[in-house]
């Protein structure tokens, strides 16, 4: 009797095993879509998310608003200073705008790879698991959000669409990128063209992005901006990125590595904007909508 | 009955490990401290010393259900949550007989029982190549933490639940 007991002990295990290796073997290869369990457990459990989440982000914003009401005076001083300096760029702007305009007439060019059209989300969870910097946000396949879709907040870049469901959505942050996720990017440089770079992956002890591949005559400086260039078929281009804070050759010398400081905040997210590329312009005034979320 | 009330404080659990993560103060839970909350474990290790008797194993189905849950909802790969949580539980199962069931006994098995389930994810994520932290940083930098702040949860949860869980025990075993 106790043998066979221990056999059975032993066959368990050696079934969770291969249960385990065939799972994980399933699940971590780059997959177009989840399966429709995966998908309907996503969803409602992002419903219960939903409900728990209402009362609590109360709460939290109400504390959040108290505590900048005390800096309001201050602020108003700045902001103040600033709306004159704004109103000159406006108005550049505008002239700016219906030049490009008037040139894409006459080109014929109607479609550029700077439009895009936002869907805006609300983070309802993150990620228990620190190794995964993934969160959850309430928009999914229903609202049109699609795998490998940008998603940025209104400071620049945060992370792409790892997978979708019906109504929820995951989004994989910049911090849990690596080589199978580059992006590629320009450098944005004064009264020089612009540099090219892909962004390759993320570096978590100083808490920056490395961005690799740039030519050896190239000149960057610190403060330099990033933007992605929509060249690499997914991103929409012009999506702020970060600013470059340090240049080193790679370990090759072959190329230069820059590291990058990512505008946006990788922990504190509470709205999110998944940017659609579209061929037409389908949202003709995207900068408004960016500084509403 | 007491059944689906440990189903529906796991799901509560479970609901409430990604929301933390998100509400917490970002200074606090996104420091250079890995701290990763097993609440759902450290609740399930209270139902199997106190709830389950010798020859039940509830709380080693609840811990393969929420798993594979955790699984599908946080992480995106499957199996791992749920045969880490299954092994650890049933480990803890199989100790609790040589131990008296009072708080010192158990906040001594929820010790063990995270330290080992964190391991094993460890070992585990980093075979798959999700983590490539050395074991020194590991232990230093995410064990511990996620030790310490677990323990916290237990303290809290302990006293909240445990007569509870072990009248729903009785119950059960007396019908």
């Amino acid at each position: 009797m106790p043998s066979l007991f221990r056999r059975k002990r032993l066959m368990i295990v050696l079934v969770g095993f291969i249960v385990l290796v065939a799972l994980i073997g399933f699940s971590i290869r780059d997959r177009d879509s989840l399966s429709t369990p995966e998908k309907f457990l996503q969803d409602s459990i992002g419903w219960m998310q939903t409900v728990f989440h209402k009362p609590v982000s109360l709460v939290d914003n109400t504390i959040e608003n108290i505590q900048d009401m005390f800096g309001v005076y201050e602020q108003n001083e700045v902001l103040k200073a600033r709306l004159s300096e704004y109103k000159g760029v406006i108005q550049e702007n505008q002239r700016l705008r219906s030049e490009i305009d008037e040139l894409q007439q006459t080109l014929d060019k109607s479609d550029s790879l700077s439009d895009y059209s936002p869907v805006q989300a609300t983070v309802i969870a993150r990620s228990s698991d620190r190794w995964f910097e993934q969160m959850t946000i309430n928009k999914g396949e229903e609202h049109g959000v699609e795998k490998d879709m940008a998603v940025m907040t209104s400071d620049g870049l945060i992370g792409k669409i790892k997978s979708v469901g019906a109504f929820h959505s995951t989004v994989q942050l910049l911090s849990g990128f690596d080589r199978s996720n580059k992006i590629s990017a320009w450098v944005v440089r004064e009264n020089q063209d612009e540099a090219f770079g892909l962004i390759e992956g993320y570096d978590d002890e100083t808490g920056r992005l490395l961005l690799e591949e740039i030519k050896l005559d190239e000149e960057l400086k610190p403060g330099d901006t990033v933007i992605s260039s929509g060249l690499g078929g997914v991103f929409p281009s012009n999506l702020r990125i970060g600013t470059v804070e340090e240049v080193v050759n790679d370990q090759f010398g072959l190329t230069q590595t820059a590291y990058v400081e990512p505008f946006a905040d990788l922990f504190d997210i509470n709205h999110v904007m998944v940017v659609d590329r579209t061929a037409e312009t389908v949202d003709p005034e995207p900068e408004q909508e960016e500084e509403a979320s | 009955m007491s059944r689906y009330f440990i189903a529906l404080l796991c799901l509560f659990f479970l609901i409430m490990q990604g929301m933390a993560m998100s509400m917490l103060p970002a200074n606090l839970v996104y420091s250079d401290l890995l701290m990763t909350p097993h609440w759902i474990l450290i609740f399930l290790l209270i139902i199997a010393i106190f709830y389950d008797k010798d020859d039940t194993y509830n709380a080693v189905w609840y811990g393969l259900a929420f798993g594979l849950l955790i699984d599908v909802v946080y992480t995106g790969v499957l199996g791992v949550y749920m045969i880490t949580y299954t092994l650890i539980i049933y480990t803890v199962h199989g100790l609790n007989k040589w131990l008296h069931a009072n708080f010192f006994a158990a906040s001594l098995l929820a010790v063990v029982g995270v330290a080992l389930a964190d391991t094993m994810l460890y070992i585990i994520y980093s075979f798959v190549q999700i983590t490539s932290m050395t074991w020194g940083d590991y232990a230093l930098l995410r064990l511990l933490p996620t030790l310490a702040a677990n323990m916290i949860f237990f303290i809290l949860l302990y006293p909240l639940v445990k007569e509870k869980v072990y009248a729903w025990g009785e119950e059960v075993s007396n019908i």
